[in-house]
């Protein structure tokens, strides 16, 4: 029988690497509940809110994403549009190469995961430092990341200080505070000689045409203080309606995400730098990227737009922490990842059409969302979706329900089986939704078939 | 019109046209998120530092402090913006031994060893000092040396987040800065100063 | 407005007479008989009666959780079928309750029928939250001397069916509830879930045993006998069997010392 890739993964994962994973994402999961709770009396009463608001922004982007353009614009920011990942790059080189610059330095951004920016820009001329640390120790590794806020969740210090001998970043060392300081070190040359800086957006206000960019390390910062340019890669959804809304988000996001009150930077970028300020860009371009969301806004799952990726739903999620965030093979993993991977794979669905399998749909991501995302529901749709494709992955380990459905429909067959059943001895694999019994039974017992005995009870009690 | 964003704009258009209703905005009160230590009277000050030194951040109310803080280091090397240090300077002339500069020359980025600005107001309840373009002489100054001072004054402090975003200057770059920089990267530890400073401070003059 | 809800609510009005339907499960019709039983003996102890329709089957969550819709809802109708009219349908399982109220309405959403799904749905129970909720019950009399560690399943989520579980077993005499770490975390049933992806199942699984056997229980709780099916049966190939009762049981057997 085929078999669930991702069940495939998660067997064969390094003992070392699931427990590094499994710690990471308790932890995060830990700091981030006692933090809700110990500061906020109804936590839940602001997901929703926040959930409802999201909402509000996403079925109303039509409106919404022209006003902003027309904020950013009214602040001197040029707006540029881009429909799929090839535009989104070809966007930023056209920036670059008009300004005869040939070397960036760049913030975290999952949406230049998805367009494989800096792979492009190398392959056109551009050098492209990652500048987050975890995301610069992939990038030396050729790593993808496995999280989306913690992205070497997966890596020890081991691992990191031999590929940093490896690149010429000094005998090897594995104390995270020397791995840190020589980081340091070598990126603040990058930063010093980059033409261009380029981020991502964790949210735009409509209203005001602000850019909020939320840090710990301080990168996005300097990418902004040392760089004459700011490019900024900005997916349609994420926008506010209001500048005030940021209240609610900033206060989530950190909580949801790492278990703090605010982030190290909170950074609100609105234009080029002031005249009188000497550092910083004196230009700035906001790229607003589509790459599949359109698909999945006219799907009946845009619920999943509402995303902040805080990755709370990684943290919780039992089925990430046994098999890792690559295990996903999609730039977002975890539940998140399991719904939107496959929606903004478009015509490429049936590849990733197993994601949404990977789940016991126990709900734990829902109740941690901070915009209340019913991601079992939209797991559930794509489940649907999956089936009617026909996508074999999808249905690999599942068993059929043809025959179980024509039993479960006609009573006399159904109480028929249930007695047949125990005469016997057998399981009859078409009542019992766990027909693989081989499957079931490598790892537990199953109790004695008591077929019918209830159904007898009930009887003889209505004899007496 | 370019054809690109007219093109994107249809999609989405064609995307959200079979929706029979929009989802409506809400509204909220902003005290729904503001913390219960944050709400009545609080001395604004105290509440900061408590949260500032929570985040390992350090809170000053003299330059007598900042003095002793930098000597104690032998951190003599820095720069203070030009505003401030006409302030400052008396103090740092009578101590002796600084080398303090008012321009941040960025060729020799790493010869500052503490960098002095002004903030433009700062967060109670997050312990969150803010920095814009038009009150911080340079950005460069109050990320790259391994210690950050910004300067504060009472009257620029809000109790809480949601007065802060209310209070949102027309400038075009605000930060706010919460602590000092720092990442859990590699294997979940704490380490501090990545990028930016190591030491954060914020001094209370006036 | 459907896209706002969260992904389990509980009804909000649900007809709470004490004339009631009971459905039995696929799991206790083919397992779990003591547990049906129990449940039809703590309802006639508060004074209910209880109609068992013979013609049912399932509530069609199986195929509904692998995405066979179509069969699914082909059992779906068959259930609002045998259990026409307006009594509350009482089940023994937070699983095949929120089915009837959450998942079959989902599967419906384009469906003609949709109302009448949805009606039945608005009927259906599980069977502490109606003990609880639909009857007023707070406290359970008689005695039942154990420690006793209760799983919350994951069905229970997002319903008032997990706290009312708890209330209820923590009021009975002699019964110590132990808590236990990651209480929060399913155990990894999933229904075809634990076939199809049986080695993060496994995994699952085992954590959660660990976590519960540290706080030493003489019994393992749960209102979904699914996840009993499960942990129970890795414990016991295992070779470190575990008592696993649903909490109709515990409640029959504390009747017994009353």
């Amino acid at each position: 029988m085929a078999l669930q890739q991702i069940d495939q993964f998660a067997a064969k994962l390094r003992p070392d690497t699931r427990a590094a994973v499994y710690d990471g994402s308790k932890k995060g999961h830990e700091k981030r509940t006692a933090v809700l709770f110990d500061h906020y009396p109804d936590p839940d009463h602001l997901r929703r809110l926040a959930g409802n608001i999201k909402q509000h922004v996403v079925e109303n982007l039509d409106t919404l994403l022209p006003a902003a353009a027309a904020a950013l614009e009214r602040n001197g920011v040029k707006v540029h549009w881009a429909s799929t990942a090839e535009e989104a790059n070809a966007a930023v080189l056209a920036i670059m190469q008009a300004r005869g610059a040939k070397k960036m330095v760049k913030a975290k951004t999952m949406v230049s995961e998805e367009t494989h920016l800096a792979d492009y820009l190398g392959k056109n001329g551009v050098e492209c430092v990652e500048t987050d640390l975890g995301e610069f120790i992939i990038q030396i590794d050729g790593d993808h990341p496995s999280h989306i806020v913690k992205p070497i969740i997966h890596k020890n210090r081991r691992e990191i200080a031999t590929s940093f001998e490896k690149h010429g970043l000094g005998a090897y060392n594995d104390d995270p505070q020397t791995i840190t300081r020589r980081a340091r070190a070598h990126l603040r040359r990058k930063y010093l000689e980059a033409d261009v800086g380029l981020t991502g957006a964790n949210f735009v206000t409509a209203d005001t045409g602000r850019l909020v960019l939320v840090t710990n390390e301080g990168n996005s910062r300097f990418c902004l203080a040392a760089t004459k340019c700011h490019i900024a890669m900005v997916g349609i959804e994420k926008l506010l309606p209001r500048e005030t809304d940021l209240g609610l988000y900033l206060n989530l996001l950190a909580r949801s995400g790492t278990g703090q009150q605010l982030t190290v930077y909170t950074e609100f970028i609105s234009g080029p730098r002031s005249p009188a300020q000497p550092d910083g860009p004196e230009e700035m371009h906001v790229i607003f990227v589509d790459n599949g969301r359109t698909e999945a806004l006219a799907s009946e799952c845009r619920e999943i737009l509402r995303c902040i990726r805080c990755g709370a739903c990684l943290n919780v999620c039992p089925v990430y922490r046994q098999a890792s965030g690559h295990a996903y093979r999609s730039v977002y993993p975890g539940p998140v990842g399991a719904v939107l991977s496959p929606l903004l794979a478009g015509e490429r669905f049936p590849e990733l059409a197993d994601l949404p399998k990977a789940s016991s749909l126990c709900g734990a991501c829902n109740e941690v969302c901070p915009v209340n995302i019913p991601i079992p529901d939209l797991l559930l749709r794509l489940r649907a979706r999956g089936k009617e494709a026909g996508a074999k992955n999808a249905a690999a380990g599942t068993p059929p329900m043809g025959a179980w459905s024509l039993l479960a429909t006609q009573p006399f067959a159904w109480r028929t089986s249930l007695t047949a059943g125990h005469t016997l001895n057998y399981v009859p694999k078409s009542l019992i939704p766990v027909p693989p019994m081989q499957t079931w039974l490598r790892d537990r017992t199953l109790p004695a078939w008591r077929g019918g005995a209830f159904r007898k009870w009930m009887k003889d009690r209505a004899k007496k | 019109m370019s054809s690109a964003r007219d093109t994107l704009l249809a999609r989405v258009k064609a995307a959200l046209a079979p929706l029979p209703e929009r989802a409506p905005l809400p509204d909220w009160e902003r005290e729904l998120v503001v913390m219960r230590e944050a709400r009545g009277a609080v001395d604004a000050w105290t509440l900061f530092s408590a949260r500032l030194a929570g985040v390992n951040g350090t809170p000053l109310t003299s330059v007598a402090e900042l003095i002793a803080l930098l000597t104690k280091s032998d951190w003599r090397r820095g720069y203070c913006d030009p505003a401030l240090w006409a302030e400052l300077r008396p103090a740092f002339d009578a101590a002796g031994g600084f080398t303090v500069e008012t321009t941040f020359d960025r060729a020799r980025v790493d010869d500052y060893q503490f960098g002095i600005t002004a903030a433009v107001g700062a967060i109670a309840e997050t312990g969150t000092v803010v920095l814009s373009d038009a009150a911080t002489s340079s950005r460069l100054a109050a990320l790259a040396p391994w210690t950050h001072i910004a300067v504060l004054r009472r009257a620029q402090i809000h109790l809480d987040l949601p007065a802060a975003i209310a209070a949102l200057p027309k400038d075009p770059n605000v930060v706010w800065c919460t602590g000092p920089s720092k990442t859990a990267d590699v294997e979940g530890i704490l380490i501090e100063g990545v990028h930016g400073p190591g030491i954060q401070v914020a001094l209370l003059l006036g | 407005m459907a896209h706002a809800q969260s992904a389990l609510i509980t009804p909000s009005s649900r007809p709470a007479g004490k004339r009631v339907q009971m459905m039995a499960t696929c799991l206790c019709d083919a397992f779990y008989d003591d547990v049906a039983r129990a449940t039809v003996e703590v309802l006639e102890h508060l004074g209910c009666t209880v109609e068992f329709p013979e013609g049912q089957t399932c509530c069609g969550q199986p195929a509904f959780n692998g995405g066979d819709w179509e069969a699914s809802r082909r059992v779906v109708r068959h259930t609002a079928k045998v259990f026409a009219g307006d009594l509350p349908i009482i089940v023994p399982s937070g699983s095949c309750a929120a089915m009837m109220f959450h998942g079959a309405p989902l599967e419906f959403e384009k469906q003609p029928d949709l109302p009448e799904i949805e009606a039945l749905g608005k009927r259906a129970w599980e069977l502490v939250d109606f003990i609880v909720h639909g009857l007023g019950v707070k406290t359970w009399p008689g005695r039942y001397q154990a420690k006793v560690a209760f799983h919350r399943s994951c069905h229970s989520r997002g319903t008032c069916t997990g706290p009312a579980a708890l209330a209820l077993l923590s009021s009975i005499a002699g019964i110590e509830v132990v808590p236990f770490g990651e209480g929060e975390q399913c155990c990894g049933f999933g229904g075809t879930f634990s076939v199809s992806f049986p080695n993060v199942s496994k995994g699952m699984g085992t954590l959660k045993l660990e976590h519960i056997r540290a706080a030493q229980p003489d019994v393992l709780a749960s209102i979904d006998m699914s996840c009993m099916m499960h942990l129970g049966g890795l414990a016991e190939k295992d070779g470190k069997p575990i008592k696993t009762l649903h909490v109709a049981q515990i409640l029959r057997d504390a009747l017994k010392n009353a």
